[in-house]
């Protein structure tokens, strides 16, 4: 219900968006005098005209650089996004053909560059009228020194944002939309440069969904990685704030000595551990050397033929890395309580355990459920784990995949290993939907998000 | 009487407790403690390789494992390999953190229009596969002409640290407001606040972030792996990962010199990390 609420909400927040830009820009067709409409047609004229010189000459030469650059390779690079190449290359002949996919790329890249560059355009008409608003008032215009103390003051977030934003653009954003539009691609298998790659449309997520291939390892792992989520957030949750309240407690002499075991497993660079345990468990390993001592036979903890026993190892390592940080974390939320509540049910009566069920636990669980999501995801996408614990396996019944991989582990195997691009790429935007739906919901229903402002 | 009984009754309960409570003490220590103590131990043994070992233990101890990683350098040269990593996870502390700092502060402070927008993309962009764009990364970067180059890796890692930056912002957003309004009355604009009140008081946020956003590239392996093919670019954690079995003792060695700056960052600054991860869960 809520949710439903929470989209109409938005979908009304995005008309009155739109019924407000419209209606600014009514307003400055209506209202713009000659210099504005000047800047309509060459960015910065309109600032020249008033006097703003350095203002005006850096829109100009935006304008330029711009128009230099769609002339010279954005135009074409556009072009390219829709066509992913026309001209095959072939080195027999000595013909230099198309590379589809750097077309797809510079074809995204050319889109934000003209994305931005609307956004400066609209910028110059808007700033533009301002300086009109301001001379037809004030009978006095900003000069460059008052647009610079604006950029230090007013809209600071405007200089300090540049540059993150543009770095994101580049290597999140950008990526992201790759991997999204090659998940519509044939790209994979044969087809990589120098053959063209085309625009399939759905065609990989029916492979997914309906082609015996696919199918059933999708399934399987995907019910795995579910699993494997939820145990591993339960256990790494629970067992981190029962050690914290373990450490919290006041028979406990010499807490910084206690605390200090589990942060050292905290601080050693997880792929040191995972390695270290490969190699603990391998088949020549001590755990193996013990066993062989006693007169067992060695087992392959980490072997083909070991699903559950693998799995429960992996459950346990990723305990060990992610449990200090849980405790860390709780260690401090629980530093935070107000002292005065416990005063007050001890005054009442309460006994400690009802203290910790009526004041403890519920501020813990309220503060932490944004943590809780984000590990759920971490663990979700956990590649590191089984990558390596037993990367390179594959199993009986499996395609490309070892019964304990999960989801993304399968889609390093296929796209990195096997070039299965797009269909990895399909998968991941699987993966993707699920994930951003769970904390999506999650987030907008949590108390701290509804109540960000509160504190203000 | 009843009373003195009740009163032993409960002071037996309560040494029960202590005994239990330390009990699972131990437990965890030592859970947590010995496959430490096992790496440190085989980097001291004497053969390198896991087959020679009793059990957990070497058969002999030597300084063997530390001389020939720094000495023997021809297949794995470790030396390399360690000042590489220690120059792109400096580089790209530096940067990151000094981009994630104003991403949070702006976003904390500002009320500005694309704001809730912003917020919203950042969220969702964070649950893609990140590596998933790593493919997309490397096309970028051969285009650029920025692979088997470092300074291609650090732009990539201070260019995506911004997208982490909840935790900051939740940390500015219990900085009071009376704060920048005293200072506005002062005549500071909003420039010279951020610098003059607002960082110094964040110090322990800013070793936080620094923390963490050092500790990432000291110990990925996709990047690296990906972008840095030629072998005497090879970072740490590309370069241990390829030594195999017999080479156990050279990896436990290899590993330790990796994992002591860390262990100490985080044994000095454990304060400033308890209080920065509970500033940023509360309102994250």
């Amino acid at each position: 219900m809520i949710i439903v609420n929470k989209l109409k909400k938005f979908i009304i927040s995005i008309g009155r968006f739109f019924k407000e830009k419209f209606n600014g820009a009514k307003e400055i067709i209506k209202e713009g005098d000659n210099k504005v409409f000047a800047s309509f047609f060459v960015m910065g004229l309109g600032q020249l005209l008033y006097k703003q010189w350095v203002k005006g000459f850096i829109y100009l030469a935006i304008q330029i650089l711009f128009i230099v650059y769609f002339v010279l390779t954005g135009a074409s690079d556009l072009f390219g996004l829709f066509t992913l190449g026309r001209k095959e290359g072939n080195e027999w002949y000595g013909i230099q053909g198309d590379n589809s996919i750097v077309m797809l790329i510079m074809g995204i890249l050319s889109v934000i560059v003209i994305i931005f560059y609307i956004a400066l355009y609209i910028s110059n008409i808007k700033d533009c009228y301002k300086t009109q608003c301001a001379y037809d008032t004030l009978k006095k215009v900003n000069n460059f020194k008052d647009d610079v103390n604006n950029l230090l003051d007013k809209s600071f977030y405007k200089t300090a944002l540049a540059l993150p934003v543009v770095g994101v653009m580049v290597f999140s954003i950008l990526p992201i939309v790759f991997m999204i539009l090659i998940a519509f691609t044939n790209y994979g298998g044969d087809i990589v440069p120098p053959a063209l790659v085309d625009w399939v449309g759905l065609a990989n997520f029916k492979k997914i969904l309906s082609l015996g291939q696919f199918a059933p390892t999708f399934f399987k792992i995907f019910g795995w990685n579910m699993l494997w989520a939820i145990m591993s957030t339960a256990l790494n949750y629970f067992a981190g704030l029962g050690l914290a309240l373990l450490l919290n407690k006041k028979c406990v002499k010499g807490k910084v000595i206690w605390r200090a075991f589990p942060i050292l497993a905290y601080a050693i660079p997880g792929f040191i551990t995972l390695l270290g345990f490969k190699f603990m468990f391998s088949y020549g390993g001590p755990i193996n050397y013990y066993i062989a001592l006693l007169g067992g036979e060695k087992i392959g903890f980490l072997g083909l033929n070991s699903k559950w026993i693998a799995r429960f190892i992996g459950l346990g390592v990723n305990a060990w890395i992610s449990i200090p940080s849980t405790m860390l974390l709780a260690t401090g939320i629980l530093s935070n309580i107000n002292n005065d509540l416990y005063e007050a049910a001890r005054v009442d009566g309460a006994s400690a355990f009802r203290q910790f069920r009526k004041i403890t636990l519920p501020y813990v669980i309220f503060a932490t459920t944004p943590v809780l999501i984000s590990q759920f995801i971490g663990n979700f996408n956990n590649f590191g784990i089984f990558y390596f614990l037993r990367g390179g396996l594959y199993s009986d019944g499996y395609f490309l995949a070892s019964d304990t991989d999960l989801l993304i582990n399968w889609l390093y195997n296929m796209s990195i290993d096997n070039n299965y691009y797009s269909v990895g790429a399909a998968i991941s935007l699987v993966i993707f939907i699920i994930t951003s739906i769970i904390s999506l919901t999650v987030y907008v229903l949590s108390p701290a998000y509804r109540q960000e402002e509160t504190f203000r | 009487m009843s009373k003195d009984k009740k009163r032993i009754k409960r002071r037996c309960k309560k040494t029960l407790d202590v005994i239990i409570t330390y009990c699972i003490l131990i437990i965890v220590a030592f859970i947590f403690f010995f496959p430490c103590l096992w790496l440190i131990l085989a980097s001291f043994s004497k053969s390198g390789s896991i087959y020679s070992f009793d059990g957990f233990f070497p058969k002999e101890y030597g300084l063997d494992a530390f001389i020939t990683l720094f000495t023997d350098t021809v297949m794995y040269n470790y030396q390399r390999w360690f000042l590489n990593t220690l120059f792109i996870a400096s580089c790209s502390c530096i940067l990151g953190t000094l981009l994630t700092i104003l991403t949070a502060y702006c976003m904390s402070r500002f009320r500005f229009k694309s704001r809730k927008a912003m917020m919203k993309t950042t969220l969702v962009l964070g649950m893609f596969p990140s590596f998933m764009g790593t493919i997309a990364v490397y096309l970028i970067m051969t285009q650029f002409h920025l692979v088997n180059q470092m300074w291609g890796l650090i732009l990539i890692y201070s260019a995506q640290a911004p997208m982490g930056y909840m935790v900051q912002k939740g940390f500015f957003d219990t900085i009071p407001y009376s704060i920048d309004e005293a200072a506005r009355i002062d005549g500071a604009s909003n420039f010279e606040i951020f610098r003059k009140f607002i960082l110094p008081m964040s110090k322990p946020m800013l070793v936080y972030t620094a923390l963490t956003s050092f500790t990432w590239p000291w110990s990925d392996f996709i990047l690296p792996k990906m972008l840095l093919q030629d072998k005497n670019l090879y970072t740490v954690a590309v370069g241990l990962m390829s030594l195999g079995e017999t080479e156990f003792a050279r990896f436990a060695a290899g590993s330790i010199i990796i994992a002591i700056p860390i262990i100490i960052l985080y044994f000095c600054l454990v304060k400033y990390m308890i209080n920065g991860m509970s500033a940023g869960a509360v309102k994250e």
